[in-house]
C-alpha cells in the first residue's frame, strides 16, 4: 500500500501490524501486517469479506485491543505501548466510538447519555451544549427519554452525539448503519459527513454497506488479515463491485 | 459517578432488593443483640447465643451481599465496559460500584434500624422463653447504637462489593462490544487459588482438630474448618455444579428437557453456583452447628456412663456406714473463682469445682487421670482439668483466697462438667452448695429398700444421667433454635434473590427456546429441573463441609452424631423454596409472547 499523505497530516498510523488470536494450533492471524494512515479531516471507510479483519484492524487502531507485534501511532503516541492510563486519557479527550449496537446506558435519558463522556472526564458539562448537540443530530425533542423509549435510528444519533461532544479529532465506527433501515441510515451518514467537513474530524468507518461506504473519501479492503485494495471517492457501483470481487 | 448510581439503582432495583433486605436483617440483628448483651451484664448463656448470633448475622450479611454484587456485576460486564469505552477509568468504575454499595448500605440501615426494634422484642421474648433472660428483662436504650448500625449497614455492604468491584474494575473496553454480557470466565485463576487454599485450610484444620484434647480448642477449630471448606467449596462451585449436573442429568436422560437443562446447566455456571452458594452456606452451619452439638452432648453422656460407677444417687450425704451401702462418693458441687496470670495479665474467671472426699471419690469415678495421683489429695490441694502438676493455682472460695497445689490432673470435661476439685475440709462449709451422693450398693442389697433410707430424691444412676443430659440439651435447643432460625432465614433470602436475579437475564433465552418450538410448559419444567440440581449440589457441599466439623470435634468427642432429621427437613424447605421461586420466576418470565421479548437486548 502506497502512503500518500506524509507524518504532518496523519490522524491516525499503523505500521506493520499483526494481531494474532488463540495459540499453538487454534491460532488464527486477524491482520497479517497491515500498514496505513488515516489522513487527518478524511473519511475512510473498511470494508471486506466476513472474518477478513475489519473489527480488528479498528480495535487496534483505537487501542482497545493491543497488536501482536507492528505499532498504532495517533499523533506522536504509540497506542500499542501505552499504559492502560493513557489510553483511558486518550478516549475521553481523542478518540470517539460509534457502533452497531448503538452502546448507550439503558438507565440514563438521552441529555445524561450524552453529558456522560464529559461527566467521565471531569471536565464542566454545558448542558446548553448538550442540548444544542442533540438538537443537531435532530433529536431536540427528545432529549429525556431513555434509550428503550427511542427508535433504532434514533438511538444512534444520540451515540454520535455522545462521540461529538467530546470534539474528538477521531471517531471510529463499527457498522454504524448496520441496524438501521435506508432512512435511518442516511440521516446517520449526513451526520458523520458535517463532522469531517465542518469540524475537520477524521473518521474510520467499518461498513458491509457499499452505499454507506460511498459517502465516505476513501475504502480500504481487507481480505485475510491484509489491506488488497484501496479506491478514492468511488460511486456505489464501484465499490459493490470491488466487494463482489472479493467475496467470490 | 453518584448521579450514575442512582440512575443504576432506580433501573435495575430488583436486582438490589435482596442485598437490601440482607443489609436489613443483619443491621436489625445485630442492632438488637447488642443492647441485649449490653444491658444483660449476669446472663451468661443469652450473651453467649447473642454472640453466636451476632457472628452468623454478619458473616452470612457480608456473603450474600458479595455473591449479589458478583452476580449483578457479571450480569452488567456490558454496561461497566460501555463506561470505560466512553473514557471511564478503572478507579471511576470502582467507585460506581462502592457508591452502588453505600446507596445500598445506607437504604438498608434506615430499614435496619427500625426493623431492629422488633427483632428486639422478638429476640427478648425468646430469650426469656427459653430461661436466659428473666420474665421481667428489658433492654435499655443507647444512643451510640445508632452509629454502630448505620457503620454496620455500611459497612457490610462495602465488605460485601470489594472483591467484585475489583475484578469490574478490570472489565476492558471492548467487552462493550461483545454480544453477549456472560462472555467473562467463572472460574478465575485468583477463584481456583482461593478455593483450594480454603478447601485445604479447611481440611487441615479439620485434622488439627481431632488431636486436640481440649474442647476448648477443638470448638472452634472445627467450626472454623467447617467455614473454610464450605467457603472453599462456594468458590469451586462453577466446577462442580455443571459435574453433578452432568451426573444427574444422565439420570433425566434423553428426553427434551433433560437435554435442555443439561446444556443450560453447563451454560449458566454463575447463574447455578450463585444459587448453590447460600444453600450450600446453610447447610454446613444448620448441620455443622446442630452436629456439633449433638455430638457433643454424646460425647459428654458416655463421658459420664464410663466415669460413674454407681447404683443411686440421692440428693444429700450420705455416712459410709449406712446399711446396705458400699460406697458412697458425697460430692458438693459449688463456683470458684480462678486468678490465672498470664505474661503479666492477671485474669480471674469462674469455674464450676467439686469439694469431694478423694477417697470415696475414687470409688465412684472411673476415668483415669492424666497425672498424678487422689491419694495427694488432701490439706491445700486440687486437682485440675488441664494444667501443670506442681504448680500453684490462686483460687477463691467462699470468702477465702487459697493457693493450693495441683496434684492432680483430670482429664478436659465436655459440656460444662467440674473443672476443679478440692478436698471437702479445704472448703469453708458455707461456700458448699447442695450435696449428692454416687451410692453403690452391697451385693445382695435391695435398691428400693436402700433408697428409701437415703435423702430424697434418690434417683437410680441412669435417671440421674439422663437430667443431666436434658439440661445440657435445652441450652443446645435454644442455641440452634436462635442460629437455625437466622441461618435459614438469610439463605432464603439468598437463594430467592440468586433465582429472581436469574430469571430476569433469562427472559430472553427463554423467549428463543419458546420460538424454536419449546412450549412454556417445557420451559418451566427445564427450569424446575435445573433447580433441583443445583440444590442437590447446594445440599451435597454443604453437609460435606459440616462433616469437617463433625469430624474435627469426634476427636475430643470419642463419638460422632450426625443430625439427619435437621438435615432431611432442611433439604425438604430447600427443595420446597427453590422449586417454588423457579417455578414462579419462569412463569413470570415467560408470560409474554416470545416474540415480543426475543428481539430485546440485555
Ligand atoms: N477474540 C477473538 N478470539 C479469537 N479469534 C478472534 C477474536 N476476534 C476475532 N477473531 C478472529 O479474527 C478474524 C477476524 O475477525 P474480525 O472480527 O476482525 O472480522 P470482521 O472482518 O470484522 O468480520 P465481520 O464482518 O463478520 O464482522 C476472524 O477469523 C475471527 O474469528
Ligand atoms: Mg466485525
Amino acid at each position: 500500500m502506497d502512503m500518500l499523505q506524509t507524518q504532518a497530516d496523519t490522524a491516525v498510523e499503523l505500521r506493520d501490524v499483526v494481531r494474532e488470536y488463540g495459540s499453538g494450533q487454534a491460532r488464527v492471524r486477524a491482520l497479517d501486517g497491515v500498514g496505513i494512515g488515516f489522513a487527518r479531516g478524511t473519511w475512510t471507510a473498511v470494508m471486506g469479506p466476513s472474518g477478513s479483519g475489519k473489527s480488528t484492524l479498528l480495535h487496534c487502531a483505537a487501542g482497545l485491543e493491543r497488536p501482536t507485534s507492528g505499532q498504532v501511532l495517533l499523533g506522536d503516541r504509540d497506542l500499542a505501548a501505552a499504559s492502560e492510563r493513557d489510553l483511558t486519557e486518550l478516549r475521553r479527550k481523542d478518540i470517539g466510538f460509534v457502533f452497531q449496537s448503538f452502546n448507550l446506558v439503558s438507565s440514563l435519558t438521552a441529555e445524561q447519555n450524552v453529558a456522560l463522556p464529559l461527566r467521565l472526564a471531569g471536565s464542566k458539562v454545558s448542558m446548553t451544549d448538550v442540548r444544542a448537540i442533540l438538537t443537531t443530530v435532530g433529536l431536540g425533542d427528545r432529549l429525556g427519554h431513555r434509550p428503550r423509549e427511542l427508535s433504532g435510528g434514533q438511538q444512534q444519533r444520540v451515540a454520535i452525539a455522545r462521540a461529538m461532544i467530546t470534539r474528538p479529532a477521531v471517531l471510529f465506527a463499527d457498522e454504524p448503519t448496520g441496524a438501521l433501515d435506508s432512512g435511518a441510515a442516511r440521516t446517520v451518514l449526513g451526520l458523520l459527513r458535517s463532522m469531517v467537513d465542518d469540524a475537520q474530524q477524521t473518521i474510520v468507518m467499518v461498513t458491509h454497506d457499499p452505499a454507506a461506504a460511498a459517502r465516505a473519501d476513501s475504502v480500504v479492503f481487507l481480505r485475510d488479515g491484509r489491506i488488497v485494495d484501496r479506491l478514492v471517492r468511488p460511486s456505489v457501483r464501484e465499490v459493490a463491485d470491488r466487494l463482489a470481487a472479493l467475496e467470490a | 459517578m453518584f448521579s450514575l448510581s442512582i440512575a443504576t439503582f432506580r433501573e435495575r432495583w430488583q436486582l438490589f432488593v435482596g442485598a437490601i433486605l440482607t443489609v436489613t436483617l443483619g443491621v436489625a440483628i445485630v442492632q438488637s443483640s447488642l443492647l441485649i448483651v449490653a444491658s444483660a451484664g449476669g446472663y451468661g448463656e443469652a450473651i453467649a447465643i447473642l454472640g453466636l448470633a451476632l457472628g452468623v448475622s454478619a458473616f452470612l450479611a457480608i456473603f450474600i451481599v458479595s455473591s449479589t454484587f458478583a452476580f449483578t456485576i457479571a450480569q452488567r460486564r456490558r454496561d461497566l465496559a460501555l463506561l470505560r469505552l466512553i473514557g471511564g477509568s478503572r478507579g471511576q468504575v470502582r467507585r460506581l460500584l462502592l457508591s452502588e454499595a453505600l446507596l445500598l448500605g445506607v437504604l438498608g440501615t434506615v430499614l435496619g434500624i427500625p426493623a431492629g426494634q422488633i427483632v428486639l422484642s422478638a429476640q427478648t421474648a425468646l430469650l426469656e422463653n427459653l430461661g436466659f433472660l428473666p420474665a421481667s428483662f428489658s433492654a435499655a436504650w443507647h444512643g451510640w447504637i445508632l452509629w454502630v448500625s448505620l457503620g454496620l449497614g455500611i459497612g457490610v455492604a462495602q465488605a460485601g462489593v470489594l472483591a467484585a468491584s475489583r475484578r469490574a474494575a478490570r472489565v476492558r473496553p471492548l467487552e462493550a462490544l461483545r454480544e453477549t454480557g456472560a462472555g467473562a470466565k467463572v472460574m478465575t485463576v485468583s477463584r481456583w487459588i482461593l478455593g483450594i487454599l480454603l478447601v485445604v485450610t479447611g481440611l487441615t484444620l479439620m485434622l488439627v482438630s481431632t488431636a486436640v484434647s481440649n474442647p476448648n480448642g477443638a470448638i472452634p477449630l472445627s467450626i472454623n474448618a467447617m467455614v473454610a471448606l464450605a467457603l472453599g467449596l462456594s468458590a469451586l462451585s462453577p466446577v462442580i455444579v455443571p459435574l453433578i449436573g452432568r451426573l444427574t442429568g444422565t439420570l433425566a436422560g434423553s428426553s427434551t428437557i433433560g437435554r435442555l437443562a443439561r446444556a443450560n446447566l453447563r451454560d449458566g455456571i454463575r447463574r447455578n453456583s450463585s444459587t448453590a452458594a447460600p444453600l450450600l452456606i446453610l447447610v454446613a452451619l444448620l448441620i455443622g452447628l446442630a452436629g456439633t452439638f449433638a455430638t457433643l452432648s454424646q460425647g459428654a453422656h458416655d463421658q459420664l456412663t464410663d466415669d460413674v460407677r454407681g447404683d443411686l444417687v440421692a440428693a444429700g450425704p450420705v455416712a459410709p456406714l449406712t446399711p446396705g451401702v458400699a460406697t458412697a462418693s458425697t460430692e458438693y458441687p459449688l463456683m470458684i473463682k480462678v486468678t490465672s496470670v498470664n505474661q503479666g495479665d492477671t485474669e480471674t474467671d469462674e469455674f464450676p469445682a467439686l469439694a469431694v472426699d478423694p477417697a470415696t471419690y475414687q470409688q465412684a469415678h472411673q476415668l483415669p487421670l492424666i497425672a498424678g495421683s487422689y491419694a495427694d489429695l488432701h490439706g491445700p490441694t486440687v486437682a485440675a482439668a488441664g494444667g501443670k502438676l506442681g504448680s500453684t493455682v490462686r483460687i477463691h472460695v467462699g470468702d477465702q483466697d487459697l493457693n493450693p497445689r495441683v496434684v492432680a490432673v483430670l482429664p478436659p470435661t465436655l459440656n460444662g462438667g467440674p473443672e476443679y476439685l478440692l478436698p471437702r475440709d479445704l472448703v469453708p462449709p458455707a461456700a458448699l452448695g447442695p450435696a449428692q451422693s454416687i451410692v453403690r450398693l452391697q451385693p445382695g442389697a435391695d435398691p428400693a429398700a436402700v433408697a428409701r433410707s437415703l435423702p430424697q430424691p434418690v434417683l437410680t444412676l441412669d435417671e440421674w444421667i439422663a437430667q443431666s443430659d436434658s439440661a445440657q440439651d435445652s441450652l443446645n435447643a435454644g442455641v440452634m433454635k436462635v442460629v437455625m432460625g437466622l441461618a435459614a432465614l438469610y439463605a432464603v433470602i439468598g437463594v430467592v434473590n440468586a433465582v429472581v436475579i436469574a430469571a430476569g437475564e433469562r427472559r430472553r433465552e427463554f423467549a428463543v427456546a419458546r420460538l424454536t418450538g419449546f412450549t412454556r410448559n417445557q420451559i418451566i419444567g427445564t427450569a424446575l429441573l435445573e433447580s433441583t440440581v443445583v440444590t442437590v449440589t447446594g445440599l451435597l457441599l454443604g453437609w460435606l463441609s459440616a462433616m469437617a466439623a463433625l469430624i474435627g470435634i469426634s476427636g475430643v468427642a470419642g463419638t460422632m452424631v450426625i443430625p439427619w432429621g435437621a438435615f432431611w427437613l432442611t433439604a425438604l424447605g430447600a427443595f420446597l423454596v427453590v422449586g417454588a421461586t423457579s417455578v414462579w420466576t419462569s412463569r413470570s418470565a415467560t408470560r409474554a409472547t416470545p416474540i415480543s421479548l426475543a428481539g430485546t437486548r440485555e
